[in-house]
């Protein structure tokens, strides 16, 4: 490899891994649509699109870089509150992570499309024109933070931001002080992070620049607390967490009535500057005193504050051009605010407790979290920070179509979604910290399986989200041209799915027990030597009996943990098969929109883990046969209710792990497969005579629709659509030695089950002999064997069968199926093949025992080879081919059913 | 004797390329780190000459490592470098406010950073 | 189609149609050949398949192997003799002297039933759009330089097999080379 396409690797791997997780937390987004986001995840998806841009612009990958940067602002303004996450909004940011997939796609094969230049510059401009502002309120609650100017020019602007959502929204801030051992600070700070999380929001985690002793370090957290004082300190005991208020002075001489109801709360303060604030905290378990705050007070300690941050404007104003301008000002700000540590001297805890609490300024309603102990969560918010502002991120379009909007958006959540635009109830808003608010829209039922409730899709909705859309038809090969529902070029049209790089993330316990393993062989290699060595010292001297038994358990050894190393590097490779099934989730939003349909998308198994070649090469045929599923396995709403079933149509994802393989399910609960049409059309193309169908049974029949040359686009509406390139699919199923089955009931659903090994790299395989040639046969697939003889083959309707313990075998000779010269043989040896409900015996003329393989696909030319799946090198050049098994099976099957 | 230089950047092929720029100038020596707690972790155990630092980063932002290792009696005359992106003036300003020496902007441009290195490493 | 584009139609080339003597009279009449200031030889692999001499642009031979065992791929096409191991890679192996009509079938070279391979067989592994194929050849001649004036069209007698493989004769002293277009030759 050279250097290039070694850097392109890594810039594919890491934007990969970049771009799953930025998938991953807008899917969560789309669950939530229609509730307040979670800041934390606004924060993470814009730091996506920041390593994005970053990592784009560091490799010279400019269409990326820019449309990043355009993505990484329009998260920029959203986290900042400058914007609100709206429908639109999200849709755009979806509809950018397909394009940035479709980039990276090119980027890997080293091209570059107009197409998806156009779509990129049509994105980016879309990306920068959306979104309406928020109100922008003259007043900054931060200014009334009673906070070291010093330590709020360590914020960022988005910590800065959250702070100061924290103070407009009226919760009580802490600064939460805790000192660890400088080995394993950040297990303490995680635990301290763990513990604080569901009482509120941590907004910065700030080194305390005091040298904490030679050996510690301490760290001051700012806090927004949602629960009072005492639950706070309940929930921090055991930790060696010191908690102290951040004061907040009340809003200046009030302008505007919004603003009258938007006062503070209260902080309480313990009085007395006390040796330690957190010493006290910890044991102050009744409701502190407030007291009221003389308005000079605030005035006057205004002053120095002020003029802390003027120095900081300066810096930045002469700062940027040059190096020495700026560190002259870094320079006069480090002495200001050395000299602001030296009067703080011991700590912000001093400092707060002179920061006097604050009174309630308007309504008595909004008072204290502090005072309300044991209140419940949501009354222990104040209720009326200003209200346009709290709402509006609630629900998005609050005007009247809006309204309708939400209710077209989400339709089983119209009186939940109502409700909160009509109460305005700030309480409501998830905020970082509360616990599940959620529920109360998306009806999820309690399950331990992971489970995703799809709630968009109406019909209606569709045109607005469109019309959004500045990418038409022209969007290429990476989208699906929206409006051609289930022609068959949108069946094509999708971004693959699978992913560009080749990497796969192993965790560091894994690769662990592998090293160790090694050491381990290491020592025996050693004690294998030493034995050699003694061995040829010893020249012509009879070896002992003793060396020949420690030889032979040195060998054991090696055996046993070659085996295991093996096992562990095949683990290694195995990836949960959850990675294919969330990219699956977000496509199936667009695919649900685009055909109209109300769908509920369930996924389970996702931790089931397969091979990671396999999870890759699986993610297209899903895809199709989930397409398959919305577009024409499912009903539309009307025609559901006409059948009596819900509006919404489930569909579904299952994995499940049997023995040595992985069976996934895809279902719904849709109109299902005639089978009557389906065996009329088989029978029109000549797929099956009259007579072969009178034979058939219904699950014979069903499985037609797997047949090359079954489909066409016709036979789409003619059937409900079942069957659109699903030769395709089961071809793609045959390479992963893995098949397919469907099951269905009209009227009540369909289902397909695809059976798949757990993995391709090494199998165990059993070597049988055939007119001289040997072949190797997955161990995995092989369910007996059996010797017979030659007598005990009968012929049913011209077909070889075997009776096996009363059951009748479908049976082939190897040598026929393969055209080899035949040899006469006294037995046969029957390899018994099965895979899901299929079975076959495969008359072999030898058997020559089981072998691990590492098995090589045939690629390139030989792709089209039937019946062998890669070939395997046994040793001194010996290549041997692997038989497809699943392949022959259905050969096997096949002839049955001409022979019928 | 090598002179050490950290490196906290999260994006690991940032990391890379930086790391490969500085490594590139004879004598020194780059010990790199992709987070702010594993920095915070590495100062009393090095004696670095330069730090580079990111800004958005997941643990503690680049600007609380600048911050804290100004503050710090130990560290503070170590020159620090704030890598930023276009577009994001505002962390740089404050990285610089707090006493970052320079601001690097991704992408880079490497005889840039070589001439920085040398200047504030003092090397020849 | 009007009348007139099916008068016009009759100008365009087919790419099926045969063309040698347009190429015949181009080459006499053009005078293409004496503008060119100076010539740049090719190098081509020459070998034997036969008793004829062949040759392909060497930049499109990746390595010539000795014949190593080659197992049979079952109901293959006829041309694909078996796949070989190639230090750990799996490469397929065809013959081509059925399609040049050089053989009435192919030589049985894999399996349990061939015989060792003639020793100056060899297998050239070439670069093809699908991925490197091996093909079979009785002996390897060796690597010539052949100037664009040393080429010459096929006669129409070459002109054998349902592909058109045979690209042109090179003409370097008493020798005759055949040049082959491989990917023509080895497609299915």
């Amino acid at each position: 490899m050279n250097p290039g396409s070694k850097a392109l690797a890594e810039f594919v791997a890491e934007a990969t891994e970049i771009l799953d997780a930025l998938a991953r937390d807008l899917l969560v987004l789309d669950e939530r649509r229609g509730q307040e986001a979670d800041p934390d995840l606004v924060n993470g998806i814009f730091r996506a699109a920041h390593s994005l841009k970053g990592l784009s612009g560091l490799f010279g990958q400019e269409r990326i870089s820019r449309l990043a940067h355009g993505t990484e602002d329009l998260l920029d303004r959203l986290r900042l509150g400058k914007l609100l996450l709206d429908g639109a909004v999200l849709d755009a940011l979806i509809e950018a992570l397909d394009a940035f997939q479709a980039l990276l796609g090119e980027a890997a094969r080293g091209t570059e499309t107009e197409v998806l230049s156009g779509r990129v510059d049509a994105m980016a401009a879309r990306l920068a024109s959306l979104g309406a502002p928020t109100e922008v309120s003259e007043d900054d609650p931060l200014d009334r933070l009673e906070l070291e100017a010093q330590v709020r020019s360590v914020f960022t602007e988005y910590e800065e931001h959250r702070l100061r959502e924290n103070v407009r929204r009226g919760v009580a801030l802490w600064r939460v002080r805790a000192a660890f051992d400088l080995s394993d600070f950040d297990k303490g700070l995680a635990e301290l992070n763990a513990r604080l999380k569901p009482m509120g929001e941590v907004i910065s985690t700030l080194p305390s620049a005091q040298p904490g002793g030679s050996h510690g370090i301490a760290f001051d957290l700012i806090f927004g607390g949602q629960v009072d004082s005492a639950a706070l300190e309940a929930g921090l005991e055991g930790t060696p967490a010191e908690l102290s208020p951040l004061g907040v002075r009340p809003a200046v001489d009030v302008v505007t009535p919004a603003l009258v109801r938007a006062a503070q709360p209260a902080v309480t303060v313990r009085q007395g500057a006390g040796k330690s604030s957190a010493a006290g905290a910890g044991s102050e378990k009744a409701p502190p005193a407030s007291r009221p705050r003389a308005d000079t007070g605030a005035g006057s300690e205004l002053g120095p504050r002020e003029s802390g941050r003027d120095t900081r404007g300066g810096g930045k104003a002469t700062g940027a051009p040059g190096t020495a301008a700026s560190s002259d000002a870094a320079d006069t700000t480090a002495a200001t605010s050395r000299k602001r540590r030296e009067d703080s001297s011991d700590a912000p805890t001093r400092d707060a407790p002179d920061v006097s609490a604050e009174p309630r300024r308007a309504d008595a309603e909004s008072s204290s979290p502090t005072k309300r102990s044991g209140g419940r969560k949501r009354s222990s918010r104040t209720p009326a920070a200003t209200p346009s502002e709290e709402q509006q991120p609630l629900l998005p379009h609050l005007s009247s179509d809006g309204a309708a909007q939400g209710a077209v958006d989400w339709p089983t959540s119209v009186s939940e979604g109502v409700a909160h635009l009509d109460v305005s109830d700030p309480g409501a808003p998830a905020s970082p910290g509360a616990p599940e608010p959620h529920e109360s829209i998306v009806p999820t039922e309690p399950s331990p399986a992971p489970l995703v409730a799809y709630l968009q899709g109406a019909a209606k909705a569709s045109p607005k989200g469109l019309s959004v859309a500045p990418s038409p038809p022209a969007a290429g090969p990476g989208s699906a041209p929206a409006p051609s529902v289930g022609s068959p070029s949108a069946q094509t049209s999708d971004t693959s799915l699978r992913s560009l790089t080749q990497t796969v993330r192993v965790d560091i316990g894994r690769l662990d027990g592998l090293i160790n393993m090694v050491g381990e062989l290491l020592l025996i290699k050693a004690n294998l030597q030493r034995l050699a060595e003694s061995a040829r010292q010893d020249g012509a001297v009879a070896l002992s009996k003793l060396f020949g038994q420690e030889l032979a358990r040195e060998t054991r050894g090696l055996e046993r943990k070659l085996e295991a190393l093996q096992e562990g590097l095949l683990e290694a490779r195995m990836v949960p098969v959850g990675q294919v099934f969330d990219k699956l989730a977000r496509l199936v939003r667009r695919i649900t929109r685009e055909a109209g349909k109300e769908i509920e998308f369930v996924i389970s198994g996702g931790e089931v883990e397969l091979d990671k070649l396999i999870v890759e090469e699986l993610s297209d045929p899903l895809m199709h046969l989930i397409r398959n599923a919305i577009d024409h396995g499912v009903e539309s709403p009307d025609a559901r209710l006409a059948a009596g079933k819900s509006r919404r149509a489930v569909v579904s994802l299952r994995a499940e792990q049997k023995g040595n393989h992985v069976v996934i399910e895809v279902s719904d609960d849709g109109a299902g497969i005639d089978e009557v049409r389906v065996r009329e059309v088989a029978i029109t193309r000549g797929l099956i005579t009259f007579a072969q169908a009178q034979e058939m049974t219904r699950r014979e029949l069903l499985n037609l629709i797997f047949q090359p040359g079954f489909s066409t686009a016709r036979s789409v509406s003619e059937l409900s659509g079942r069957g659109v390139g699903l030769d395709v699919v089961k071809n793609n199923l045959g390479n992963l030695s893995g098949i397919i089955d469907v099951w269905s009931e009209r009227g009540k659903g369909t289902s397909f089950h695809l059976t798949l090994p757990v993995t391709l790299a090494i199998i165990r395989a059993l070597l049988v002999g055939v007119s001289g040639r040997t072949y190797a046969v997955p161990l995995n697939s092989v369910l007996e064997i059996i010797s017979v003889q030659p007598r005990d083959i009968r012929t049913v309707e011209r077909r070889e069968v075997l009776d096996v313990r009363g059951q009748t075998l479908p049976f082939v000779r190897l040598a026929r199926m393969f055209a080899l010269p035949d040899r006469p043989v006294s037995r046969y040896f029957v390899v018994v093949v099965g895979l899901a409900q299929e079975r076959l015996g495969i008359a072999v003329d030898e058997l020559h025992g089981q072998q691990d393989i590492v098995t090589k696909p045939l690629g390139g030319r030989l792709q089209s080879i039937r019946g062998i799946s890669g070939a395997t090198d046994l040793g001194n050049r010996r290549t041997v081919l692997v038989l497809d098994v699943a392949a022959l099976l259905e050969e096997g099957m096949a002839t049955e059913r001409r022979r019928a | 004797m090598r002179v050490k230089v950290l490196i906290v950047e999260d994006s690991k092929a940032s990391r890379e390329y930086i790391a490969a720029m500085v490594e590139a100038v004879e004598g020194v020596e780059v010990v790199v780190t992709s987070s702010g707690f594993e920095a915070l972790k590495l100062l009393p155990r090095h004696r670095f000459e330069l730090i580079i630092t990111d800004i958005n980063m997941p643990d503690i932002n680049g600007l609380e490592l600048i911050n804290f290792v100004k503050k710090n009696p130990n560290y503070r005359d170590v020159p620090l470098f704030v890598i930023t992106t276009e577009g994001r003036e505002q962390d740089r300003d404050r990285g610089l406010a707090l006493g970052a020496a320079e601001y690097l902007v991704k992408p880079f441009v490497p005889g840039s950073l070589e001439a920085l290195l040398r200047r504030y490493l003092k090397l020849p | 189609m009007s009348r007139f584009s099916e008068l016009l139609d009759d100008f365009f080339y087919r790419p099926d149609e045969d063309v040698t003597g347009l190429h015949d009279f181009a080459a006499g009449s053009d005078g293409v050949r004496a503008i060119a200031p100076e010539e740049v030889p090719e190098e081509y692999l020459a070998f034997r398949l036969e008793s004829e001499c062949y040759a392909v642009p060497i930049r499109g031979v990746r390595e010539i192997s000795k014949v190593p065992p080659l197992t049979e791929i079952p109901r293959a096409e006829p041309q694909l003799l078996g796949v070989m191991n190639l230090r750990g890679e799996l490469l397929p192996v065809y013959d081509i002297k059925v399609r040049l009509r050089l053989a009435e079938r192919p030589p049985l070279v894999a399996g349990p039933d061939a015989p060792p391979p003639p020793r100056h067989a060899r297998i050239l592994v070439l670069r093809t759009q699908t991925g490197p194929a091996g093909v079979w050849v009785d002996g390897v001649v060796g690597v010539v330089k052949l100037k664009p004036s040393m080429l010459e069209a096929p006669p129409p007698g070459m002109r054998t097999g349902d592909k058109d493989c045979v690209v042109g004769m090179g003409r370097r002293g008493p020798t005759l080379y055949i040049l082959l277009d491989a990917e023509q030759a080895l497609a299915p």
